[in-house]
Protein backbone atom coordinates (compact mmCIF):
# COMPACT_ATOMS: atom_id res chain seq x y z
CA UNK A 1 0.00 0.00 0.00
CA UNK A 2 3.04 2.42 0.61
CA UNK A 3 4.53 1.84 -2.07
CA UNK A 4 1.49 2.29 -3.83
CA UNK A 5 0.61 6.13 -2.45
CA UNK A 6 4.70 6.68 -3.20
CA UNK A 7 4.17 6.32 -6.60
CA UNK A 8 1.33 9.27 -6.96
CA UNK A 9 2.56 11.71 -4.78
CA UNK A 10 -0.32 13.56 -5.06
CA UNK A 11 -2.95 11.08 -4.20
CA UNK A 12 -2.72 10.49 -0.61
CA UNK A 13 -2.89 14.37 0.45
CA UNK A 14 -5.77 14.60 -2.14
CA UNK A 15 -7.66 11.19 -0.92
CA UNK A 16 -7.15 13.01 3.10
CA UNK A 17 -8.46 16.38 2.16
CA UNK A 18 -11.52 15.08 1.13
CA UNK A 19 -11.59 12.84 3.79
CA UNK A 20 -11.43 15.67 6.35
CA UNK A 21 -13.80 17.82 4.08
CA UNK A 22 -16.01 15.43 4.20
CA UNK A 23 -15.55 15.03 8.25
CA UNK A 24 -16.01 18.63 8.60
CA UNK A 25 -19.00 19.09 6.35
CA UNK A 26 -21.41 19.46 9.49
CA UNK A 27 -19.56 23.27 9.94
CA UNK A 28 -19.47 24.50 6.73
CA UNK A 29 -23.49 23.43 6.67
CA UNK A 30 -23.95 25.14 10.10
CA UNK A 31 -22.42 28.74 8.48
CA UNK A 32 -23.89 28.47 5.13
CA UNK A 33 -27.62 27.49 6.66
CA UNK A 34 -27.08 31.14 8.46
CA UNK A 35 -26.88 32.96 5.27
CA UNK A 36 -29.79 31.28 3.78
CA UNK A 37 -33.57 32.77 3.92
CA UNK A 38 -35.79 30.66 5.33
CA UNK A 39 -37.74 29.09 2.20
CA UNK A 40 -34.49 27.99 1.05
CA UNK A 41 -33.08 25.94 4.52
CA UNK A 42 -35.75 23.08 3.26
CA UNK A 43 -35.94 24.09 -0.54
CA UNK A 44 -35.69 20.04 -2.06
CA UNK A 45 -33.24 19.55 -3.50
CA UNK A 46 -30.93 21.64 -1.01
CA UNK A 47 -28.61 24.78 -2.40
CA UNK A 48 -24.78 23.68 -1.63
CA UNK A 49 -24.50 27.47 -1.30
CA UNK A 50 -27.00 30.12 -0.64
CA UNK A 51 -28.94 31.78 -3.80
CA UNK A 52 -30.08 34.24 -1.93
CA UNK A 53 -27.40 35.80 0.64
CA UNK A 54 -29.61 37.22 3.64
CA UNK A 55 -27.98 38.51 7.00
CA UNK A 56 -30.88 39.56 8.57
CA UNK A 57 -30.23 36.56 11.16
CA UNK A 58 -27.17 38.47 12.64
CA UNK A 59 -28.66 41.88 12.05
CA UNK A 60 -31.86 41.26 13.67
CA UNK A 61 -30.96 39.85 16.61
CA UNK A 62 -27.93 41.37 17.23
CA UNK A 63 -29.80 43.89 19.75
CA UNK A 64 -33.49 44.50 20.94
CA UNK A 65 -34.91 41.17 21.90
CA UNK A 66 -34.39 39.85 25.62
CA UNK A 67 -32.28 37.43 24.80
CA UNK A 68 -29.93 38.82 21.44
CA UNK A 69 -26.82 37.76 19.78
CA UNK A 70 -24.24 39.98 21.70
CA UNK A 71 -25.81 39.68 24.73
CA UNK A 72 -25.46 35.92 24.65
CA UNK A 73 -21.55 36.50 23.84
CA UNK A 74 -21.16 38.66 26.80
CA UNK A 75 -22.37 36.19 28.57
CA UNK A 76 -20.95 33.37 28.01
CA UNK A 77 -17.16 34.98 27.83
CA UNK A 78 -18.00 36.75 31.33
CA UNK A 79 -18.71 32.97 32.55
CA UNK A 80 -15.72 31.61 30.64
CA UNK A 81 -13.58 33.94 31.62
CA UNK A 82 -14.32 33.58 35.09
CA UNK A 83 -14.31 30.48 35.23
CA UNK A 84 -10.87 30.28 33.61
CA UNK A 85 -9.60 33.18 36.16
CA UNK A 86 -10.55 30.93 39.22
CA UNK A 87 -9.73 27.69 37.85
CA UNK A 88 -5.74 28.81 36.71
CA UNK A 89 -5.40 31.05 39.93
CA UNK A 90 -6.13 28.01 42.36
CA UNK A 91 -4.69 24.67 39.85
CA UNK A 92 -1.59 26.68 39.16
CA UNK A 93 -0.47 26.60 42.87
CA UNK A 94 -1.85 23.34 43.56
CA UNK A 95 0.03 22.02 40.55
CA UNK A 96 3.17 23.36 41.94
CA UNK A 97 2.66 21.92 45.29
CA UNK A 98 2.34 18.14 44.08
CA UNK A 99 4.74 18.43 41.47
CA UNK A 100 7.35 20.11 43.80
CA UNK A 101 7.29 18.80 46.97
CA UNK A 102 7.02 16.21 49.34
CA UNK A 103 4.56 15.74 51.79
CA UNK A 104 2.56 13.25 52.77
CA UNK A 105 -1.01 12.80 51.30
CA UNK A 106 0.24 14.05 48.20
CA UNK A 107 -0.16 10.89 46.65
CA UNK A 108 -3.94 11.08 47.71
CA UNK A 109 -4.56 14.68 46.42
CA UNK A 110 -3.30 13.30 43.07
CA UNK A 111 -5.76 11.16 42.73
CA UNK A 112 -8.72 13.53 44.09
CA UNK A 113 -7.87 15.63 41.29
CA UNK A 114 -7.85 12.66 38.61
CA UNK A 115 -10.84 11.37 40.19
CA UNK A 116 -13.02 14.91 40.09
CA UNK A 117 -12.07 15.31 36.50
CA UNK A 118 -14.75 12.29 35.82
CA UNK A 119 -17.33 13.34 37.79
CA UNK A 120 -20.71 13.94 35.37
CA UNK A 121 -21.94 17.34 35.74
CA UNK A 122 -25.42 15.91 36.60
CA UNK A 123 -24.09 14.20 39.74
CA UNK A 124 -23.12 18.16 41.52
CA UNK A 125 -26.49 20.00 39.76
CA UNK A 126 -28.97 19.21 42.60
CA UNK A 127 -26.97 19.65 45.76
CA UNK A 128 -25.21 23.16 44.15
CA UNK A 129 -28.78 24.21 43.00
CA UNK A 130 -29.37 24.12 46.74
CA UNK A 131 -26.56 25.10 47.94
CA UNK A 132 -26.35 28.81 45.88
CA UNK A 133 -30.17 28.85 46.24
CA UNK A 134 -29.33 29.31 50.64
CA UNK A 135 -26.33 31.28 50.00
CA UNK A 136 -28.23 33.62 47.68
CA UNK A 137 -26.03 32.77 44.02
CA UNK A 138 -29.39 31.66 42.15
CA UNK A 139 -31.28 33.79 39.36
CA UNK A 140 -29.26 37.06 38.97
CA UNK A 141 -25.55 36.94 38.61
CA UNK A 142 -23.02 34.66 36.57
CA UNK A 143 -21.33 33.88 40.41
CA UNK A 144 -23.08 30.21 40.60
CA UNK A 145 -22.04 29.07 37.01
CA UNK A 146 -18.50 30.30 37.33
CA UNK A 147 -18.22 28.74 40.05
CA UNK A 148 -19.53 24.96 39.17
CA UNK A 149 -17.57 25.23 36.18
CA UNK A 150 -14.47 25.87 37.83
CA UNK A 151 -15.17 22.45 39.30
CA UNK A 152 -14.35 20.99 35.92
CA UNK A 153 -11.75 23.51 35.16
CA UNK A 154 -9.51 23.03 38.13
CA UNK A 155 -8.57 18.86 38.06
CA UNK A 156 -7.85 19.21 34.64
CA UNK A 157 -5.57 22.60 34.79
CA UNK A 158 -3.74 20.84 37.84
CA UNK A 159 -3.67 17.28 36.23
CA UNK A 160 -1.48 19.07 32.99
CA UNK A 161 0.51 21.78 34.85
CA UNK A 162 1.42 18.86 37.22
CA UNK A 163 3.61 17.33 34.56
CA UNK A 164 4.93 20.21 33.14
CA UNK A 165 6.03 21.49 36.80
CA UNK A 166 7.67 17.60 37.63
CA UNK A 167 9.75 18.28 34.21
CA UNK A 168 11.56 21.30 35.44
CA UNK A 169 15.27 20.48 36.14
CA UNK A 170 15.34 20.85 40.48
CA UNK A 171 18.47 22.69 40.17
CA UNK A 172 16.39 26.10 38.73
CA UNK A 173 15.12 26.06 42.30
CA UNK A 174 18.52 25.86 43.87
CA UNK A 175 20.46 28.59 42.08
CA UNK A 176 17.27 30.65 43.02
CA UNK A 177 17.56 30.03 46.36
CA UNK A 178 21.30 30.62 46.46
CA UNK A 179 20.32 33.78 44.59
CA UNK A 180 18.38 35.02 47.71
CA UNK A 181 14.27 33.59 46.86
CA UNK A 182 12.34 32.54 49.36
CA UNK A 183 10.53 29.37 48.12
CA UNK A 184 7.04 31.65 47.12
CA UNK A 185 9.68 34.10 44.65
CA UNK A 186 10.94 31.27 43.72
CA UNK A 187 7.78 29.85 42.78
CA UNK A 188 6.27 33.15 40.72
CA UNK A 189 9.84 34.49 39.55
CA UNK A 190 11.25 31.50 38.25
CA UNK A 191 9.52 28.67 37.87
CA UNK A 192 6.07 29.86 36.69
CA UNK A 193 7.38 32.05 33.77
CA UNK A 194 8.97 28.91 32.38
CA UNK A 195 6.01 27.31 32.59
CA UNK A 196 4.15 29.30 30.36
CA UNK A 197 3.37 26.85 27.79
CA UNK A 198 1.37 24.69 30.27
CA UNK A 199 -0.38 27.55 31.77
CA UNK A 200 -1.76 28.22 28.48
CA UNK A 201 -2.99 24.92 27.63
CA UNK A 202 -4.80 24.73 31.55
CA UNK A 203 -6.09 28.49 30.64
CA UNK A 204 -7.65 27.53 27.02
CA UNK A 205 -9.16 23.96 28.29
CA UNK A 206 -10.79 25.90 31.21
CA UNK A 207 -12.05 28.45 28.98
CA UNK A 208 -13.06 26.04 26.54
CA UNK A 209 -14.67 24.22 29.55
CA UNK A 210 -17.02 26.53 30.41
CA UNK A 211 -17.42 28.01 27.26
CA UNK A 212 -19.28 24.97 26.24
CA UNK A 213 -21.56 24.42 29.42
CA UNK A 214 -25.08 24.08 29.10
CA UNK A 215 -26.63 22.35 31.97
CA UNK A 216 -24.68 24.71 34.95
CA UNK A 217 -26.14 27.93 33.04
CA UNK A 218 -29.62 26.88 32.42
CA UNK A 219 -29.74 25.74 35.82
CA UNK A 220 -28.42 28.00 37.61
CA UNK A 221 -29.19 31.69 36.02
CA UNK A 222 -33.04 32.27 36.46
CA UNK A 223 -33.05 35.37 34.69
CA UNK A 224 -33.23 34.83 30.98
CA UNK A 225 -31.23 37.92 30.00
CA UNK A 226 -27.67 36.56 32.13
CA UNK A 227 -27.82 33.10 30.29
CA UNK A 228 -25.05 31.63 27.72
CA UNK A 229 -25.36 31.30 24.31
CA UNK A 230 -25.99 27.79 24.83
CA UNK A 231 -28.45 27.97 26.88
CA UNK A 232 -30.04 30.29 24.30
CA UNK A 233 -29.61 27.84 21.41
CA UNK A 234 -31.50 25.43 23.50
CA UNK A 235 -34.13 27.71 23.76
CA UNK A 236 -33.97 28.05 19.99
CA UNK A 237 -34.66 24.45 19.87
CA UNK A 238 -37.83 24.12 22.06
CA UNK A 239 -40.06 26.24 19.78
CA UNK A 240 -42.64 24.63 17.76
CA UNK A 241 -41.11 25.66 14.65
CA UNK A 242 -37.58 25.98 15.05
CA UNK A 243 -36.20 29.61 12.94
CA UNK A 244 -33.43 27.54 11.80
CA UNK A 245 -31.18 30.64 10.18
CA UNK A 246 -31.38 32.24 13.13
CA UNK A 247 -30.38 29.35 15.76
CA UNK A 248 -27.72 28.98 12.82
CA UNK A 249 -26.32 32.43 13.53
CA UNK A 250 -26.17 31.93 17.37
CA UNK A 251 -24.14 28.38 16.72
CA UNK A 252 -21.71 30.18 13.94
CA UNK A 253 -21.10 33.27 17.05
CA UNK A 254 -20.72 30.71 19.45
CA UNK A 255 -18.10 29.01 16.99
CA UNK A 256 -16.01 31.95 16.59
CA UNK A 257 -13.73 31.85 20.01
CA UNK A 258 -13.36 27.99 19.39
CA UNK A 259 -12.10 28.87 15.94
CA UNK A 260 -10.29 31.81 16.96
CA UNK A 261 -8.45 29.92 19.50
CA UNK A 262 -7.50 26.73 17.28
CA UNK A 263 -5.48 28.74 15.20
CA UNK A 264 -3.74 30.64 17.83
CA UNK A 265 -2.96 27.75 20.22
CA UNK A 266 -3.43 24.60 18.44
CA UNK A 267 0.12 23.20 18.77
CA UNK A 268 -0.32 23.58 22.91
CA UNK A 269 -4.25 22.09 22.53
CA UNK A 270 -2.95 18.97 20.94
CA UNK A 271 -0.03 18.47 23.40
CA UNK A 272 -2.63 19.29 26.51
CA UNK A 273 -4.83 16.19 25.24
CA UNK A 274 -2.05 14.00 25.22
CA UNK A 275 -0.55 14.76 28.13
CA UNK A 276 -3.75 15.40 30.49
CA UNK A 277 -5.45 12.55 29.29
CA UNK A 278 -2.57 9.63 28.75
CA UNK A 279 0.11 10.58 31.43
CA UNK A 280 -3.18 11.69 33.90
CA UNK B 1 12.27 19.46 49.68
CA UNK B 2 11.79 17.26 52.12
CA UNK B 3 12.62 19.24 55.42
CA UNK B 4 9.81 20.23 57.67
CA UNK B 5 9.36 23.35 55.99
CA UNK B 6 9.14 22.20 52.21
CA UNK B 7 6.47 20.09 53.93
CA UNK B 8 4.32 23.21 55.07
CA UNK B 9 4.97 24.98 51.89
CA UNK B 10 3.72 21.63 49.90
CA UNK B 11 0.42 21.81 51.67
CA UNK B 12 -0.06 25.47 51.43
CA UNK B 13 0.21 25.74 47.34
CA UNK B 14 -2.34 23.21 47.45
CA UNK B 15 -4.28 24.04 50.05
CA UNK B 16 -6.91 26.54 48.41
CA UNK B 17 -7.59 24.52 45.32
CA UNK B 18 -8.07 21.40 47.69
CA UNK B 19 -10.75 23.18 49.98
CA UNK B 20 -12.56 24.83 46.75
CA UNK B 21 -12.98 20.88 45.86
CA UNK B 22 -13.90 19.51 49.15
CA UNK B 23 -16.63 22.56 49.31
CA UNK B 24 -17.78 22.31 45.91
CA UNK B 25 -17.21 18.18 45.02
CA UNK B 26 -16.68 16.96 47.61
CA UNK B 27 -20.40 18.56 49.82
CA UNK B 28 -22.51 17.94 47.05
CA UNK B 29 -21.03 14.32 46.39
CA UNK B 30 -22.43 13.70 50.18
CA UNK B 31 -25.09 15.79 49.69
CA UNK B 32 -26.04 13.56 46.90
CA UNK B 33 -26.04 10.30 49.28
CA UNK B 34 -28.26 12.10 51.78
CA UNK B 35 -30.99 13.97 49.22
CA UNK B 36 -31.15 9.98 47.51
CA UNK B 37 -32.02 8.55 51.28
CA UNK B 38 -34.72 11.37 51.85
CA UNK B 39 -38.15 12.08 50.47
CA UNK B 40 -37.32 15.47 48.95
CA UNK B 41 -39.47 17.73 46.57
CA UNK B 42 -40.14 21.56 45.25
CA UNK B 43 -42.19 21.80 48.38
CA UNK B 44 -39.15 20.60 51.09
CA UNK B 45 -35.98 21.56 49.14
CA UNK B 46 -34.38 24.17 50.72
CA UNK B 47 -36.43 24.69 53.92
CA UNK B 48 -39.39 22.64 55.81
CA UNK B 49 -39.24 18.73 56.94
CA UNK B 50 -37.66 16.04 55.06
CA UNK B 51 -38.45 12.47 56.01
CA UNK B 52 -36.36 9.97 55.61
CA UNK B 53 -37.43 6.97 53.28
CA UNK B 54 -33.98 4.62 53.55
CA UNK B 55 -33.58 3.13 49.54
CA UNK B 56 -36.81 3.48 48.85
CA UNK B 57 -35.66 5.65 45.91
CA UNK B 58 -33.74 3.40 44.44
CA UNK B 59 -36.01 0.90 44.93
CA UNK B 60 -39.03 2.37 43.62
CA UNK B 61 -36.70 3.36 40.56
CA UNK B 62 -36.34 -0.37 39.93
CA UNK B 63 -39.43 -1.79 40.38
CA UNK B 64 -41.08 0.74 37.95
CA UNK B 65 -37.59 -0.37 35.35
CA UNK B 66 -36.68 2.58 34.65
CA UNK B 67 -33.43 2.53 36.12
CA UNK B 68 -32.62 -0.56 33.79
CA UNK B 69 -33.84 1.15 30.64
CA UNK B 70 -31.96 4.20 31.16
CA UNK B 71 -28.48 2.04 32.37
CA UNK B 72 -29.58 -0.26 29.28
CA UNK B 73 -29.51 2.71 26.77
CA UNK B 74 -26.81 3.82 28.51
CA UNK B 75 -24.21 1.48 27.52
CA UNK B 76 -25.83 0.89 24.16
CA UNK B 77 -25.00 4.47 23.36
CA UNK B 78 -21.53 4.46 25.39
CA UNK B 79 -20.23 0.78 23.73
CA UNK B 80 -21.77 1.99 20.10
CA UNK B 81 -19.82 5.44 20.58
CA UNK B 82 -16.44 3.64 21.67
CA UNK B 83 -16.47 0.85 19.14
CA UNK B 84 -17.32 3.38 16.20
CA UNK B 85 -14.58 6.34 17.81
CA UNK B 86 -11.81 4.09 18.02
CA UNK B 87 -12.38 2.49 14.72
CA UNK B 88 -12.68 5.74 12.48
CA UNK B 89 -10.28 7.22 15.40
CA UNK B 90 -7.10 5.11 14.40
CA UNK B 91 -7.74 4.88 10.41
CA UNK B 92 -7.37 8.73 11.19
CA UNK B 93 -4.19 8.43 13.31
CA UNK B 94 -2.67 5.72 10.54
CA UNK B 95 -3.75 7.83 7.26
CA UNK B 96 -2.34 11.13 9.33
CA UNK B 97 0.80 9.47 10.51
CA UNK B 98 2.10 9.01 7.01
CA UNK B 99 4.30 10.91 5.75
CA UNK B 100 2.49 13.45 3.22
CA UNK B 101 3.01 17.13 3.15
CA UNK B 102 -0.62 18.30 4.37
CA UNK B 103 -1.16 15.68 6.97
CA UNK B 104 -0.11 17.68 10.13
CA UNK B 105 -2.32 20.34 9.33
CA UNK B 106 -4.65 18.07 8.24
CA UNK B 107 -4.72 15.72 11.68
CA UNK B 108 -5.32 19.48 13.54
CA UNK B 109 -8.13 20.57 11.59
CA UNK B 110 -9.87 17.53 12.83
CA UNK B 111 -9.73 18.51 16.64
CA UNK B 112 -12.55 21.11 15.89
CA UNK B 113 -15.07 18.89 15.99
CA UNK B 114 -13.80 17.67 20.11
CA UNK B 115 -13.03 21.71 21.06
CA UNK B 116 -16.64 22.45 19.82
CA UNK B 117 -19.38 23.26 22.35
CA UNK B 118 -21.16 19.97 22.32
CA UNK B 119 -24.69 22.38 22.02
CA UNK B 120 -23.35 23.04 18.44
CA UNK B 121 -22.99 19.86 17.44
CA UNK B 122 -26.11 18.67 18.78
CA UNK B 123 -28.19 21.48 17.15
CA UNK B 124 -26.02 21.03 13.67
CA UNK B 125 -26.92 16.96 13.55
CA UNK B 126 -30.18 17.91 14.78
CA UNK B 127 -30.85 20.01 11.74
CA UNK B 128 -28.84 17.22 9.24
CA UNK B 129 -30.72 14.42 10.32
CA UNK B 130 -34.84 16.30 10.64
CA UNK B 131 -37.23 14.84 8.37
CA UNK B 132 -36.15 17.68 5.02
CA UNK B 133 -32.55 18.02 6.22
CA UNK B 134 -29.51 17.45 3.90
CA UNK B 135 -29.40 13.26 5.06
CA UNK B 136 -32.65 12.62 4.10
CA UNK B 137 -32.02 15.00 0.68
CA UNK B 138 -28.73 12.88 -0.21
CA UNK B 139 -30.37 9.45 0.18
CA UNK B 140 -33.33 10.43 -1.55
CA UNK B 141 -31.23 11.60 -4.32
CA UNK B 142 -28.71 8.57 -4.49
CA UNK B 143 -32.24 6.51 -4.55
CA UNK B 144 -31.32 4.61 -1.28
CA UNK B 145 -34.50 5.32 -0.09
CA UNK B 146 -37.92 6.29 -1.75
CA UNK B 147 -39.53 8.61 1.02
CA UNK B 148 -37.74 10.99 4.00
CA UNK B 149 -36.93 9.03 7.17
CA UNK B 150 -37.58 10.26 10.07
CA UNK B 151 -34.97 9.99 11.73
CA UNK B 152 -35.34 11.28 15.28
CA UNK B 153 -39.12 9.83 15.59
CA UNK B 154 -38.76 6.36 15.45
CA UNK B 155 -36.16 4.79 18.43
CA UNK B 156 -33.88 3.29 16.74
CA UNK B 157 -33.03 5.74 14.24
CA UNK B 158 -32.78 8.44 17.17
CA UNK B 159 -30.00 6.37 18.88
CA UNK B 160 -28.24 5.72 15.68
CA UNK B 161 -28.61 9.42 15.46
CA UNK B 162 -27.18 10.39 18.62
CA UNK B 163 -24.61 7.84 18.73
CA UNK B 164 -23.49 9.30 15.28
CA UNK B 165 -23.36 12.82 16.87
CA UNK B 166 -21.21 11.34 19.29
CA UNK B 167 -18.81 9.90 17.13
CA UNK B 168 -18.02 12.37 15.51
CA UNK B 169 -17.27 14.42 18.98
CA UNK B 170 -15.12 12.01 19.67
CA UNK B 171 -13.12 10.99 16.83
CA UNK B 172 -10.37 13.22 17.34
CA UNK B 173 -9.73 12.55 20.88
CA UNK B 174 -9.39 8.49 19.92
CA UNK B 175 -6.84 9.72 17.03
CA UNK B 176 -4.67 12.19 19.29
CA UNK B 177 -4.16 9.47 22.01
CA UNK B 178 -3.39 6.87 19.41
CA UNK B 179 -0.80 9.33 17.02
CA UNK B 180 0.66 9.91 20.52
CA UNK B 181 1.33 5.38 20.79
CA UNK B 182 1.72 5.36 17.15
CA UNK B 183 4.25 7.50 17.61
CA UNK B 184 6.34 5.09 20.39
CA UNK B 185 6.62 2.66 17.56
CA UNK B 186 10.16 2.48 16.67
CA UNK B 187 9.90 2.08 12.46
CA UNK B 188 12.93 -0.50 12.36
CA UNK B 189 10.15 -2.65 13.82
CA UNK B 190 8.35 -2.30 10.54
CA UNK B 191 11.40 -2.32 7.85
CA UNK B 192 12.61 -5.65 9.81
CA UNK B 193 8.82 -6.83 9.13
CA UNK B 194 8.56 -6.31 5.86
CA UNK B 195 12.48 -7.38 4.86
CA UNK B 196 10.61 -10.70 6.59
CA UNK B 197 7.76 -10.93 4.18
CA UNK B 198 5.22 -9.66 6.49
CA UNK B 199 2.37 -8.27 4.30
CA UNK B 200 0.70 -4.61 5.35
CA UNK B 201 -2.17 -6.81 6.78
CA UNK B 202 -0.36 -8.56 8.93
CA UNK B 203 1.81 -5.93 10.27
CA UNK B 204 -1.38 -4.24 11.14
CA UNK B 205 -2.35 -7.26 13.16
CA UNK B 206 0.73 -8.32 14.37
CA UNK B 207 2.89 -5.17 15.56
CA UNK B 208 0.79 -2.10 15.33
CA UNK B 209 -2.16 -3.35 17.67
CA UNK B 210 -0.17 -5.29 20.05
CA UNK B 211 2.19 -2.14 20.71
CA UNK B 212 -1.05 0.57 20.66
CA UNK B 213 -2.15 -1.40 23.57
CA UNK B 214 -1.59 0.83 26.55
CA UNK B 215 -2.60 4.12 24.49
CA UNK B 216 -5.65 1.99 23.45
CA UNK B 217 -6.48 0.67 27.00
CA UNK B 218 -6.47 4.42 28.71
CA UNK B 219 -8.67 5.65 25.63
CA UNK B 220 -10.92 2.65 25.96
CA UNK B 221 -11.49 3.47 29.67
CA UNK B 222 -11.06 7.30 29.85
CA UNK B 223 -13.62 6.96 26.62
CA UNK B 224 -16.22 5.20 28.70
CA UNK B 225 -16.43 7.90 31.29
CA UNK B 226 -16.24 10.74 29.05
CA UNK B 227 -19.50 9.04 26.68
CA UNK B 228 -21.51 7.86 29.87
CA UNK B 229 -22.28 11.04 31.12
CA UNK B 230 -23.13 12.59 28.01
CA UNK B 231 -25.88 15.09 28.97
CA UNK B 232 -25.93 17.98 26.25
CA UNK B 233 -25.80 16.46 23.28
CA UNK B 234 -28.87 14.07 24.30
CA UNK B 235 -31.13 16.61 25.90
CA UNK B 236 -30.95 18.42 22.93
CA UNK B 237 -31.31 16.05 19.83
CA UNK B 238 -33.80 13.71 21.11
CA UNK B 239 -34.51 14.77 25.47
CA UNK B 240 -34.68 11.43 25.98
CA UNK B 241 -37.00 10.31 23.23
CA UNK B 242 -38.88 8.71 21.48
CA UNK B 243 -40.64 7.26 24.87
CA UNK B 244 -37.29 7.48 26.86
CA UNK B 245 -36.06 5.52 23.79
CA UNK B 246 -32.54 7.43 23.89
CA UNK B 247 -33.11 8.06 27.52
CA UNK B 248 -29.73 8.33 29.29
CA UNK B 249 -28.64 8.65 33.11
CA UNK B 250 -28.01 11.72 32.80
CA UNK B 251 -30.58 12.91 30.89
CA UNK B 252 -33.08 11.10 33.01
CA UNK B 253 -31.27 12.76 36.18
CA UNK B 254 -32.04 16.16 35.32
CA UNK B 255 -35.46 15.14 34.09
CA UNK B 256 -36.82 13.85 37.30
CA UNK B 257 -34.72 16.73 39.36
CA UNK B 258 -35.24 19.72 37.38
CA UNK B 259 -38.95 18.69 34.99
CA UNK B 260 -40.79 16.97 37.55
CA UNK B 261 -38.99 17.95 41.21
CA UNK B 262 -38.32 14.84 42.16
CA UNK B 263 -34.62 15.35 43.28
CA UNK B 264 -34.59 12.59 45.33
CA UNK B 265 -34.55 9.73 42.60
CA UNK B 266 -32.61 12.65 40.33
CA UNK B 267 -30.40 12.04 43.07
CA UNK B 268 -30.46 7.84 43.48
CA UNK B 269 -30.16 7.69 39.59
CA UNK B 270 -26.92 10.11 39.81
CA UNK B 271 -25.66 8.21 42.44
CA UNK B 272 -25.95 4.84 40.41
CA UNK B 273 -24.15 6.14 37.72
CA UNK B 274 -21.16 7.97 40.00
CA UNK B 275 -20.79 4.23 41.74
CA UNK B 276 -20.73 2.64 38.03
CA UNK B 277 -17.81 5.71 37.32
CA UNK B 278 -15.83 5.08 40.12
CA UNK B 279 -15.40 1.76 39.30
CA UNK B 280 -14.14 2.39 36.23
CA UNK B 281 -11.96 5.10 37.41
CA UNK B 282 -10.59 2.57 39.59
CA UNK B 283 -9.37 0.79 37.18
CA UNK B 284 -8.13 3.19 35.22
CA UNK B 285 -5.89 4.42 38.23
CA UNK B 286 -4.87 0.39 38.24
CA UNK B 287 -3.74 1.17 34.67
CA UNK B 288 -1.91 4.33 34.91
CA UNK B 289 -0.30 3.05 38.05
CA UNK B 290 0.75 -0.60 35.95
CA UNK B 291 2.33 2.06 33.51
CA UNK B 292 4.01 3.80 36.14
CA UNK B 293 2.72 6.95 34.99
CA UNK B 294 1.61 7.84 38.34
Amino acid sequence: MRTMFKQSRWLLPLVSIIIVVIFLFPLYWLVVTSFKTEAEIFRSPQTWFPQVWQFKSYTEQLTGSSFDIVNGFRNSLAIAVGALLVSTLLAIPAAYGVARFRFPGRHSFILIFLVTQMLPASLLLTPLFILFKQIGLIGASYWSTILANATAGIPFSVIILRTYFATLPKELEESAKIDGCNTFTTFTRIMLPIAVPGVVVAMVFSFLFAWGDLIYGMTFIGNEELRPITAGIYNFLGFQSTSWNNTMAFGTVSMLPVALLFIFVQRYIVSGLTNGAVKG
Amino acid sequence: MTNAKGRIAGYLFVLPALLYMIFFVGYPIIDNIRLSLFDVNVMNLTKGHQSFVGLDNYIELFKEGTLQKVLKNTLIFTISCLVLQFIIGLAFAMLFNLQFRTAQRLRGLVMISWLLPATITAMMFKFMFSSGGIINDLLLKLHLISSPIEWLVNSGTAMFTIILANTWIGIPFNMMLLTAGLTTIPKDVYESAAIDGATAVKRFFKITLPLLKPAIMSLLVLGFIYTFKVFDLVLIITNGGPVNATQMMSTYAYKLSFDQFQYSQGAAISNVMFVLLLIIGVIYLRLLKKEEQL
